[in-house]
């Protein structure tokens, strides 16, 4: 689509570039020489700017990453870590699982992301329907109240959530939770599907309400009943929409710290998350850099994955109606 | 699509039933039973626990076995506005101003959001351009730009504590020399404010940058055609096309973030500076629950206090966009 403004670019500095072969003389440096071009093509500048920009910023971005790589590449103990590894060791990534149960703390931590993420999509794709395509009283003030709850740091919530969870003080002053809820996977799934429902929601809500009428209406003179129509017409239709909020989801409950951390026991067989892996690294075996790094880059990786089968995904599903609310 | 095999009478599973139970429901009772899930979950695990928490913050504090005392009113929040908590591990905010400003957790927090929400805003915005730009090889760019948003806090802190860690980091012996570092620096605030900044803006750039992307995508590109037509400079492009396009979008990002920033707490834990060397407003809840002593009245007050700092800042946010589309003709 917008290939076609730089082709006008080019059609608007066609004159100036006609003549520069004639006054270069051999005497001008290079970099006059490049100068003049530049100034007769600044298409050509752009470029260039664009190719040195997008070095530094992706050096920057990068950067952090090849430092854990390197780090786990050195010799335990190393005090001065050289830019470039001296050699290549990648035995340090089976290690990292020797020491730690580093292979359950991931289990642990993408099955939360995993449970809270299906279960999201689906509670949310009800709301979103009813928010997006069904008319009734109260309508608005519900929305709003998603919207004001979405504001409360997850501090607020936690506290009374700990209290319930680890305590047993009664919920809504009604009924206690058993003891055994804590150190099960409940007491961190829960907290976070509230916590990233209503961002679902809304963006559920944006996309449900854009498939026209004509489409459902045409399910359902076919038989198909309320609820079937939702998840075999409207769900699939809005799959950009769908999409995202999963990936959105997924991405925030394994990357969350503040309830994985909290909510958590530290041992990987009491269902800890892979905060609890890295961190283990950090107190119990203080001189091993080496490992922590390796522990960090393998728990990267099931997201770095996610990241390059949905990249297109998530941003067509951005662009299209995610932030049109 | 599957429409054919899908009559109500077809089977007889459980699912088909409540399907067909639903179908004689009017749109206003057939809403509200699609919400009753989502609702029920948020009652349980986000209504509920917000109103107990306000409520307990008006209760008294209980040094021991996690227990609230009687009802005291405000005196929870006049203690922590006044400094006056001798248990307080650090200050909420010092009218005396005897308390250096990065020791204050409030004011600590809001410095906190406003450096790295307009760095991460900068950065963002030029990450977006880069990636909107077309060349071969975008795509792996773009993966490479988006990577940082998918890793987890836990290991964002591991990263920053290896780059500045005394005698082993890349960046600590230079930034000493320079004067800026002190020797031990993830025990230093101002080191590790600065430490704890740049780790943030190293991650949440690239969010920044999946979301303005999605609003430069959806600039209608005819309009670049016709500045071209009209001979506008690339500058004028941006000026006068993208930016005000993009600012509705780039408002609202910046708001995610400024939520994001004021609660920070993960990466404070994680690059090992901890609570005691930055004390954010969130650290302040954990320290005063999980401290030597259970001040759980206290720390339900700070909750309540951080959910307030955020709503000011959301209504500053709110006000902002209204008078700018104002001026921009939009609204």
């Amino acid at each position: 689509m917008s290939i076609d403004a730089r082709n006008h670019d080019d059609a608007e500095t066609f004159d100036g570039s006609g003549d520069d072969t004639g006054d270069d003389g051999e005497n001008k440096s290079r970099v006059a020489r490049w100068a003049d071009d530049w100034i007769r093509n600044p298409e050509k500048a752009y470029a260039v700017m664009l190719v040195f920009l997008g070095g530094v910023l992706l050096t920057t971005s990068l950067f952090p990453l090849y430092w854990l790589f390197n780090v786990a590449m050195a010799p335990p103990g190393q005090p001065d870590i050289p830019l470039v590894p001296a050699s290549i060791d990648l035995s340090v990534f089976v290690q990292v699982f020797r020491q730690v149960p580093f292979a359950r703390f991931m289990f642990n931590s993408l099955f939360y992301a995993f449970t809270v993420t299906v279960f999201v999509l689906l509670v949310g794709s009800l709301a979103g329907y009813a928010f997006g395509r069904l008319e009734f009283r109260g309508k608005t003030p519900l929305l709003f109240s998603l919207l004001v709850l979405s504001f409360f740091p997850p501090a607020t919530l936690f506290i009374p959530l700990f209290r319930a969870f680890n305590q047993q003080v009664p919920m809504l002053g009604l009924f206690t939770l058993p003891v055994e809820v804590y150190g099960t996977p409940a007491a961190v799934v829960t907290p976070l599907s509230a916590f990233t429902m209503p961002l679902a929601i809304f963006i559920l809500t944006t996309f449900y309400g854009q498939i026209p009428d004509g489409l459902e209406d045409a399910a359902r003179v076919e038989g198909t009943t309320r609820i079937g129509a939702l998840f075999r017409v409207i769900m699939p239709l809005s799959a950009p929409g769908v999409a995202t909020a999963g990936i959105l989801t997924f991405i925030t409950v394994y990357t969350e710290f503040f309830f994985s951390y909290l909510m958590t026991g530290n041992s990987a067989a009491d269902w800890a998350p892979v905060v609890d892996g890295v961190l283990a690294f950090q107190t119990q075996y203080t001189v091993r850099y080496d490992l922590q790094a390796a522990a960090s880059l393998i728990a990267i990786v099931p997201v770095a994955i996610l990241v390059v089968i949905a990249q297109d995904k998530i941003i067509s599903g951005l662009t299209q109606g995610a932030l049109k609310e | 699509m599957a429409v054919e095999q899908a009559g109500p009478e077809v089977s007889d599973g459980i699912l088909t039933r409540i399907a067909t139970r639903t179908e004689n429901l009017s749109e206003q009772a057939y809403a509200y039973l699609l919400l009753v899930p989502a609702f029920l979950v948020l009652l349980l695990f986000a209504f509920w626990p917000l109103a107990s928490a306000i409520r307990m913050s008006f209760f008294a504090d209980v040094i021991t076995g996690g227990n609230l005392g009687g009802f005291v009113g405000v005196e929870n929040y006049v203690r922590l506005l006044t400094n006056s908590n001798a248990l307080a591990p650090a200050a909420f905010i010092d009218p005396s101003f005897q308390t250096p400003i990065l020791e204050q957790a409030l004011f600590m927090t809001i410095l906190f959001a406003v450096l790295s929400v307009t760095g991460e805003t900068l950065l963002g915005f030029l990450y977006a351009m880069l990636m909107k730009a077309e060349y071969k090889g975008r795509r792996l760019v773009r993966l490479l730009i988006i990577l940082p948003w998918a890793i987890p806090i836990v290991i964002q802190g591991m990263i920053f504590f290896l780059l500045f860690r005394p005698g082993y980091g890349l960046l600590t012996e230079p930034l000493q020399q320079l004067g800026i570092f002190s020797s031990l620096p993830l025990n230093t605030t101002f080191d590790s404010f600065v430490i704890v900044t740049v780790a943030d803006i190293w991650k949440t750039s690239a969010f920044m940058a999946l979301l303005i992307l999605a609003g430069l995508e959806s600039v209608n590109q005819d309009l670049y055609e016709v500045a071209d037509v009209m001979g506008a400079s690339r500058w004028q492009r941006f000026r006068y096309i993208t930016f005000p396009l993009v600012f509705p979008v780039l408002m609202v990002a910046m708001l995610f973030r400024t939520m994001g920033a004021l609660r920070v707490y993960g990466i404070i834990e994680s690059t090992s500076v901890g609570c005691s060397t930055v004390p954010s407003m969130t650290c302040l809840v954990t320290q005063l629950m999980f401290g030597s002593a259970t001040l759980y009245g206290s720390a339900a007050a700070v909750s309540v206090l951080i959910a307030i700092v955020v709503g000011l800042f959301i209504m500053v946010y709110l006000l902002f966009i209204r008078q700018s589309n104002q001026s921009l003709g939009l609204a």
